[in-house]
């Protein structure tokens, strides 16, 4: 767009938003790259956190978190904490106990009978 | 300048606003009420993203498997037409709080447009899958991968949820752009293009974790 038109102040902004765009570009490319590296579970690593830094530079400079009141900052926090607790606790239930798989799942994705764990009828 | 100091210098006093209300709420109320909702709605897909952690941990293969099934050159299309949607949301909100009436509808209408594109890749995408029979159902082509029905169950839930948000983001925009092309009072107020722009922007990062997670899991 042709921001010679704009006032200065909006011309530095608009210049912000350009770099933080290529930057997100540029990371969404590094990301679509990994993918064709084989990591075993860095893949999913490298994934979430090239998209944690994307989102950051979305949050920071397009939110303006950078510029956001302790408030604001704070209910940014919360959502993202409070999500956080619910994984670690539903993580607590999932990893700990043996896959016990719905009825509507595929009879192959059944786990193999344990002899130890029958149950008498 | 704050928010509302730029009102102010495009809605006379006690002028009509877009709402029909000349009662103005305290500056900054319309930006805490759209953190507030995005908060929650990270909840509200954050189970959908749990539910995804757990398939793939469960299911690595399975769900690696799936993965090479996507698009990944219309899923890489999409992520640069919303990162590019959302410096245009963001300069919007720039040029709203100097009265850039023009330059705000044009950028508004911009968002709008590489939304409706985004969705118009998408639809493509959804088309291609349904004929690749990868809907999950009777005819599901990957029935004998263990994880990939649950891998493509999750891909159509959060991709269907995440456009649905989306739709409702390209109306915001286009109405917010038609009434600043037709000069309606207080229709580039910075205050109302700011919460229309962060709630695009999240809709747009909820789509950069989707990225990752459904077209990279492993493409080789």
């Amino acid at each position: 767009m042709d921001v010679d038109t704009m006032r200065p102040t909006l011309r530095r902004q608009a210049r912000t938003f350009a770099l933080a765009w290529v930057a997100l570009l540029t990371l969404m490319f590094t990301s679509l790259a990994s993918a064709y590296v084989k990591l075993g579970v860095f893949n999913l690593v490298a994934g979430l956190v090239i998209a944690t830094l994307k989102s950051g530079i979305v949050a920071w400079i397009f939110m303006r978190l950078s510029k956001a009141s302790a408030l604001l900052r704070l209910i940014a926090l919360a959502g993202i904490g409070a999500w956080g607790l619910l994984v670690v606790l539903s993580g607590v239930d999932y990893l700990t106990r043996p896959v016990a798989p719905a009825p509507v799942e595929r009879p192959q994705q059944l786990m193999p009978p344990r002899p130890d764990r029958a149950v008498s009828p | 300048m704050s928010a509302h100091g730029g009102c102010e210098a495009i809605v006379p006093e006690g002028a009509a606003t877009l709402a029909g209300s000349p009662e103005r709420a305290p500056p900054g109320t319309g930006a805490l009420g759209m953190w507030i909702f995005i908060a929650s709605e990270i909840l509200f897909f954050g189970g959908l993203f749990f539910a995804y952690l757990y398939g793939r941990s469960h299911w690595t293969a399975g769900f690696a498997t799936a993965s090479r099934h996507t698009d990944v050159v219309l899923g890489t299309l999409n992520t640069g037409l919303l990162l590019t949607s959302s410096a245009l949301a963001a300069l919007a909100h720039a040029c709203a709080e100097r009265g850039e009436r023009a330059w705000v509808a044009r950028l508004l209408a911009a968002t709008a447009g590489l939304g409706l594109a985004f969705l118009a890749v998408k639809g493509f995408e959804y088309r291609d899958e349904w004929h690749e029979h990868l809907f999950p159902g009777p005819d599901f082509a990957l029935a004998g991968v263990p994880g990939a029905e649950e891998f493509f169950v999750l891909y159509f839930i959060m991709t269907g949820i995440h456009a649905i948000h989306l739709g409702i983001g390209i109306a915001v925009m286009g109405v917010f752009a038609a009434a600043a092309r037709r000069r309606v009072p207080g229709a580039v107020d910075p205050g109302r293009v700011e919460v229309a722009a962060l709630y695009w922007h999240f809709v747009d990062v909820i789509w950069i974790f989707l990225y990752p997670l459904i077209y990279l899991v492993q493409r080789t």
